[in-house]
């Protein structure tokens, strides 16, 4: 019976503080010198047994908060040490119960956002968080009374919060698009926000993802990377490039220096994604130069066209390298194969690989003269691997021939020698 | 002294005042009669099993060509963890003909090994190991251990990956032995891992230490094998068998295989040029497929089946005593087997050792079926 009075006054009391305002001071957080008060909270809620009190109780035992010495009474304020219900609950206490989505960022800024304290626990931990928040999509809806927003316990979850870098964690990079999927892929959710839902439908078919979850490179992209984690909003127009340019420099930067620059920024395009689309970033293709399905120039510029005329050039170069590189490669692999020493000429042709990507990368100044410069480079080197391959096939040539004659002349030898060894032979039988 | 007051000269000693072209100088000098004289008594008898005999020429062949390729090799070749891989890249590809000495030496070292096995074999099978050849049989299986040794040595001096992993799961074998086994390793190693100064010592084993003891020993096998003639497998002992001179006759039969190996030495070194392999990363993880050269691979695989612990007794080193005294009784079978040097036959110790040797042969397949991208 206790324990259903027990119960019940949680959940009032919990209720009432989302209408409790202004919020009482919370219980002193502890330092990370001063061991934490007994946890008399975790002990009855436990004890109780109940589907809505007892498993934040349970996961609470992981949370990275108890690892360091917090207690539910930090964030739920109350008296940890009594074991009288309507005590442990006294709003007088500073008990407040469940925060409500609109306190939560502030309540958790109370720690987060203070510098000294959270430097007890990690010198170098950032304490910008409520700052950005309040600067991100959801924090500004939040400010304008939308409750159905992400705050803080959205992303990171409320009781069994794990560290950013525990691979279990709901913000672990390979799970960051998941767990922003949750809310974002949420059709009627995102209907009401006049958001699309297939964000992450498209992420998934990325190259970004691919790189993330298939070959488990963590320093690719993923949501927070473009938009921000605690600061989460679209980039502007203006400085898509600036965002995917934190990766790819050496494109934006060309990018920058191109005629296109300008011109996206009078038509009001947003740069890289213009071409690369924003979330379903496939591979680039060299196709994207032409004038077929997969081409990309050809949306703006008609046939014929300067631009187009362009496009044509840089596409011809680029083919040209890949191809005198492909049949460099061909033919050094066919040396190999027949024993021929090719890693020296293996190692120098990889020089025109680094120059097709650096062609593939010159295309960002969209100006020809610039991809046929590297093209030439690379073509150089590709085919003086050929020449070389060609080489090596005369000398393999040479040693065959060469062996047919040894072979020809050791023939010769054993006849003669057999010759002699029959006419001894007779003799020792005569 | 002479009546007129000279020295007097022995018979077969000329007068070194006397005037005398120089071909019959160095005759004189060399003893080229009493050489003659031998040769024409040596015999060599016609059974059967005469094909066999050719092997130990051979062998004796192929291993000068190993000695004239190496000090062709020396020529270029440096022993140092950083340049040795590049100085064989070097002789491989700018030395002129250096990829035609480097090939036959690696072809020629594993068909020389292959050789002298099959040597070893013929005269066990044919009981040419039985009194009074005993010690020519004890002298012919520690040229087999040096010419393992030749091999094991060597495989480690381009300094490639194969190579340089295959040598530590090598030389790491000694170290199960209790007591010195440890102190083996190390002084094989040069320290406590495989490193440049294990090349450096390798070096020294492959073109000094070895050679050196190969010399000595051929010397005393040769000279065992002039003194005690050809043995006659005692299967043919009763029927008498004809014989034909040595020189010139087996000679210019000898000559006839040894051209054949130099022609196919050559078609090997023209079609198949002996690899080089990827530069040995010291930091680098083992790749898969290591294994040592074709004639470790039995033991290899073997080491490689036993459990960790056999009885309380780490499985490693029940393999190395296992080896151990299988070689123990590879020298010392013309003193263990009793019957064959009274002339009977001993068909358990024929026995025996068909089944090492087809133990070792499906080991030998099994290590090429297991091992990825190796093909039997």
């Amino acid at each position: 019976m206790s324990r259903i009075v027990l119960a019940l006054a949680t959940l009032l009391g919990a209720a009432s503080t989302g209408l409790s305002a202004p919020a009482p001071p919370p219980t002193p957080p502890p330092t990370a010198a001063r061991a934490p008060a007994a946890i008399g909270c975790v002990d009855c809620h436990l004890a109780l047994d109940d589907a809505r009190v007892s498993p934040p109780a349970r996961a609470f035992a992981d949370d990275i908060h108890a690892r360091s010495g917090f207690t539910c009474a930090n964030c739920h304020g109350g008296d940890p040490r009594t074991e009288d219900m309507d005590l442990a609950h006294d709003p007088k206490k500073g008990f407040r119960g469940k925060p409500s989505p609109k306190d939560i960022p502030a309540l958790c800024g109370k720690c987060h956002a203070d510098a000294a304290l959270m430097k007890q626990f990690n010198p170098s931990e950032r304490v910008d968080q409520l700052a950005e928040y309040l600067t991100s999509g959801h924090g500004k809806a939040l400010a304008h009374g939308d409750e159905a927003v992400a705050t803080c316990i959205s992303c990171h979850g409320a009781h069994g919060i794990l560290p950013v870098k525990d691979s279990r964690s709901p913000v672990f990079p390979t799970r960051i698009a998941q767990t922003c999927n949750r809310c974002h892929g949420d059709p009627k959710l995102m209907a009401a926000h006049e958001l699309p839902s297939d964000v992450y439908a498209k992420y998934s078919k990325s190259v970004h993802f691919a790189a993330l979850n298939r070959k488990g490179d963590l320093s690719s992209p993923t949501c927070n990377s473009c938009h921000g984690n605690h600061g989460a909003a679209p980039p502007q127009v203006g400085s898509v490039a600036n965002v995917c340019g934190t990766c790819h420099a050496v494109f934006a930067e060309q990018f920058k220096a191109s005629p296109h620059q300008p011109a996206f920024a009078d038509m009001g395009l947003p740069g890289c994604v213009t071409c690369h689309e924003n979330h379903e970033i496939v591979q680039p293709s060299d196709a994207f130069l032409s004038t077929g399905k997969e081409g990309k120039c050809g949306a703006c510029h008609e046939a014929g066209t300067e631009g187009a005329r362009a496009a044509a050039a840089m596409y011809a170069d680029i083919l040209a390298l890949k191809k005198e590189t492909e049949a460099a490669k061909i033919a050094l692999k066919r040396e190999a194969e027949a024993g021929m020493l090719v890693a020296a000429a293996q190692f120098d042709l990889s020089r025109a690989d680094e120059a097709l990507t650096r062609a593939r990368a010159d295309v960002h100044l969209f100006q020809p003269y610039a991809v046929q410069q590297t093209v030439a480079g690379g073509l150089a080197i590709a085919r003086t691997a050929r020449a070389r391959a060609a080489r090596l096939q005369r000398e393999r040539d040479f040693r065959r021939k060469g062996l047919l004659l040894s072979l020809a002349l050791i023939g010769l030898s054993i006849a003669a020698l057999i010759a002699k060894i029959r006419d001894l032979s007779r003799n020792r039988h005569s | 002294m002479s009546p007129c007051g000279g020295i007097r000269l022995s018979s077969g000693e000329s007068d070194p005042r006397a005037p005398a072209s120089a071909l019959a100088w160095l005759k004189d000098r060399v003893g080229w009669d009493a050489l003659a004289h031998l040769a024409a008594k040596k015999e060599v008898p016609i059974h059967r099993y005469t094909i066999f005999y050719y092997l130990g020429g051979m062998a004796l062949f192929l291993f000068l060509v190993q000695v004239a390729t190496g000090i062709l090799l020396l020529l270029y070749y440096r022993p140092s963890a950083s340049e040795a891989f590049e100085s064989v890249q070097y002789i491989m590809a700018e030395v002129p003909f250096g990829w035609l000495i480097r090939s036959i030496h690696s072809w020629g070292a594993n068909i020389f090994v292959g050789v002298v096995i099959l040597h070893m074999v013929s005269v066990f099978f044919l009981k040419a190991y039985r009194a009074p050849r005993e010690l020519t049989w004890i002298t012919g299986a520690a040229l087999l251990f040096l010419a393992l040794g030749f091999g094991f040595s060597g495989y480690l001096l381009p300094w490639n990956t194969l190579a340089f992993f295959a040598t530590k799961v090598g030389t790491d074998v000694p170290a199960q032995l209790p007591g010195f086994g440890p102190l083996i390793s190390r002084i094989l190693r040069g320290g406590s891992d495989v490193t440049g100064a294990t090349l450096s010592r390798f070096y020294g084993i492959h073109v000094a230490i070895l050679p050196a003891l190969t010399t000595l020993l051929l010397g005393v096998h040769l000279v065992l094998v002039q003194q005690k003639g050809m043995s006659v497998p005692p299967s043919v002992l009763r029927q008498k068998p004809r014989a034909m001179k040595f020189v010139p006759e087996f000679l210019l039969r000898d000559m006839v295989g040894w051209l054949v190996a130099v022609a196919l030495l050559a078609g090997l070194a023209a079609f198949q040029p002996w690899e080089l392999g990827v530069k040995a990363d010291p930091f680098a993880p083992a790749p898969a497929g290591i294994r040592p050269e074709w004639y470790f691979l039995s033991m290899f695989q073997l080491l490689k089946y036993l459990p960790s612990e056999i009885a309380g007794v780490p499985g490693e080193l029940i393999g190395v005593l296992f080896f151990g005294a299988l070689a123990a009784v590879l020298v010392f079978v013309p003193l263990l087997d009793r019957k064959a040097s009274l002339g009977r036959p001993s068909p358990w110790w024929n026995r025996f050792a068909a089944v090492a040797l087809a133990g070792a042969l499906v080991l030998m397949f099994l290590a090429l079926r297991l091992v990825p991208g190796a093909t039997p």
